[in-house]
């Protein structure tokens, strides 16, 4: 645990020496306490830790795997809130209101990554059985060296994934409260750790339904105002904002042709055919590589439920993904329609959206509470898969053993705090934007975990050797990526957010090239994986 | 188990995994096809005449097309089509997709648990 934290700090003080990551607004609100969103976001807070303690979880089975009972529609929403960050909330529409199409790889990357993952994973994993992406790269891959790595793999994808999560709890929280921004993290990191401690993941779980509920209202309500007072088809404004698209590009409804800004829907306005494959491509290998995501699938107990889940939770999380660009769309159209008077900031561009349009504004509250939800779930799933890496993968499989149920326990609940309170010390000074830093944590799933994946269940021949090389060319890789310095060749053809573009491909090859070397697999390998492959148990 | 079997994508064995693999081979196609094929397409239909200036990330300024074509210029549903492509209809392809390969394996898997 000590050393994951100098791992974390070590790595984000080169990252700020480096000067990787340009500085921005992250203040909104001085000192105003907003009532009508204050009172909404804490009676959303009392209801999430009431939730969470109503379906308490009763010993260690249920903490990691919730029992193995979630639904087929109630496990897609548990993925879909598990999946819909405040990056999908805040983020996204904040950087396709900078980058315009540009932007829009991380609308398909983060989508499209599901077909992926449901074909040439989803339902092999659930019939492997496991319950953590280590405990499957230990038993696949025989090695305790190489389930040790992948439980630190783990850890570290979480903690880089938070850090994003809690930038926007703290963002909006200074939106409503005032407070600043620091202070904002530091009571996010509290609530956050008291519910995911009070309910384990069984809480988590049902949470997780809750908040998804709470996330499509929040997110589609305020949207029918927004475009009906801006003149836009309000009925269903996923639709009405194409229109507000073409104007912003062309001219109309109030824009001149020379107010008109067409590198917001030119697709080679902003950046390179190149470099939006680069990064859609890893979004999209992340998707099927990030263990919080694979981990889902044994909580169900029948293969096709595995696998009709994926189904289920991408069209919850495709609900989502079709309304995040009409925020990022009526905000620019509100700003080259000169609308001023309004503190915006690109990760909290959602709820300036409301503000931009003229709105009341509790409308903006709604918004800033949906965000922290969305966070707040997001974090709870990353807590527990970082904590569970510890207390079973590297506490209980290899440390001890022999270890009780309660200890074990335990150790969760340290990890937990530790996890919890070292992300919040690195969130103080946020390196990037949230769609940004949640693509790093993508890259680093993408060049370890899905080769790993791939390889280990569909290629019998994959051996030991071939994980552990493969995991530390793959970190080598993403490292690499955040420390070249910004302007050189190297960061040009492979940023930060889109490692895997050269990952992937290298570690694959890397692991091929060294499994031929090395010995092949026992028969039992083969044997279990055939099994993997074909119902006939 | 027999003997020694070795698992590999390209060589499936058993009649269940080489007509799931046949379907997942159809299906990756498919979503590669679409996903990147477009914007191979939008880059190749570009108009030459229409180029922007870019600013690379290692300070050097490039001169690209900007991808305006007939496919941008086209409005469907109010939206240049490009973007109504990309926002909307490939995640719903995706939806699609998925519920096409659970409907498959499902009945592959019912096929072979009756036998």
């Amino acid at each position: 645990m000590k050393r994951m934290l100098q791992w974390g700090l070590s790595l984000y003080f080169v990252l700020v020496a480096g000067n990787v990551f340009a500085k921005e607004n992250l203040s909104l609100n001085e000192g105003e306490v907003r009532v009508f969103p204050a009172i909404l976001m804490i009676s959303l807070l009392i209801l999430f830790i009431l939730v969470g303690v109503f379906s308490k979880a009763k010993d260690t089975e249920d903490y990691w795997a919730a029992g193995r009972g979630v639904g087929q529609l109630g496990g897609g929403m548990a993925i879909a809130s598990n999946w819909m960050s405040a990056a999908s909330y805040l983020g996204m529409a904040g950087l396709i209101y900078l980058k315009g199409y540009s932007a829009m790889a991380y609308i398909v990357g983060w989508t499209g990554g599901y077909v992926l993952l449901l074909v040439l994973m989803a339902g092999q994993i659930r019939r492997y059985g496991k319950y953590t992406a280590p405990d499957f790269v230990g038993d696949r891959y025989y090695s305790t060296a190489a389930r040790l790595m992948s439980a630190l793999i783990v850890i570290l994808i979480s903690f880089v994934y938070a850090v994003g999560q809690y930038k926007g709890i703290g963002m909006m929280f200074n939106w409503i409260f005032g407070i600043n921004y620091e202070l904002s993290v530091i009571i996010g990191t509290g609530v956050v750790l008291a519910y995911v401690l009070i309910s384990g993941m069984l809480g988590a779980t049902k949470n997780m339904q809750v908040q998804y509920v709470v996330i499509v209202i929040t997110f589609f309500l305020p949207l029918f105002f927004i475009a009906n007072k801006l003149g836009y088809f309000s009925a269903v404004p996923q639709i009405g904002y194409g229109a507000a698209v073409w104007d912003i590009g062309h001219g109309g409804n109030g824009i001149s042709a020379a107010a008109a800004d067409p590198s917001f829907y030119l697709p080679f306005a902003n950046n390179t055919a190149y470099h939006w494959f680069a990064l859609c491509i890893t979004l999209m290998l992340g998707t099927a590589g990030l263990p919080h995501v694979i981990g889902r699938f044994y909580l169900v107990p029948r293969v096709s439920d595995a696998r009709w889940q994926v189904v289920w939770g991408l069209f919850c999380i495709a609900l989502v993904y079709w309304t995040a660009p009409c925020y990022a769309a009526f905000a620019k159209f509100s700003n080259i329609a000169g609308v001023t008077g309004v503190t915006i900031s690109p990760d909290a561009i959602v709820v300036n959206a409301a503000e931009l349009a003229g709105l009341p504004q509790w409308f903006s509250g709604f918004l800033a509470a949906g965000g922290v939800s969305a966070a707040f779930s997001t974090v709870g799933g990353l807590l527990m898969a970082g904590s569970s890496a510890f207390a079973h993968d590297i506490y209980f499989r290899v440390l001890k053993p022999n270890a009780t149920e309660e200890s074990k326990m335990k150790v969760a609940r340290g990890g937990t705090i530790i996890l919890g309170v070292a992300i919040a010390v690195i969130a103080m000074n946020p390196p990037a934007f949230i769609a940004q830093i949640t693509a790093v944590a993508f890259a680093l799933g993408a060049n370890t975990f899905f080769p790993m994946f791939l390889l280990g269940i569909w290629w019998s021949r994959t051996t030991k050797e071939a994980a552990i090389v493969g995991m530390i060319v793959g970190m080598t890789v993403t490292f690499g990526s955040m420390l070249a310095p910004k302007t050189s060749l190297f960061a040009y053809y492979v940023p930060f957010t889109s490692s895997a573009i050269l990952g992937v491909p290298l570690v694959l090859t890397t692991m091929i090239i060294v499994s031929l070397l090395t010995k092949e697999p026992s028969a039992e390998i083969k044997e279990l994986l055939y099994r993997v492959h074909n119902d006939e148990a | 188990m027999e003997k020694d079997i070795n698992i590999n994508f390209f060589k499936p064995v058993g009649e269940f995994m080489t007509r799931d693999v046949k379907m997942k081979r159809l299906i990756i196609a498919i979503w590669a096809v679409f996903t990147y094929g477009f914007l191979l397409l939008l880059k190749l239909v570009a108009e030459p005449e229409s180029t922007v200036e870019v600013t690379l990330s290692t300070g050097e300024v490039i001169t690209q097309v900007s991808g305006k074509s007939f496919l941008t210029e086209t409005q469907f549903l109010g939206f240049p089509f490009h973007y109504w492509y990309s926002a909307q209809f490939l995640i719903l392809l995706f939806i699609f997709l998925c519920w096409w390969y659970c409907k498959f394996i499902d009945k592959l898997e019912a096929e072979f648990s009756s036998k």
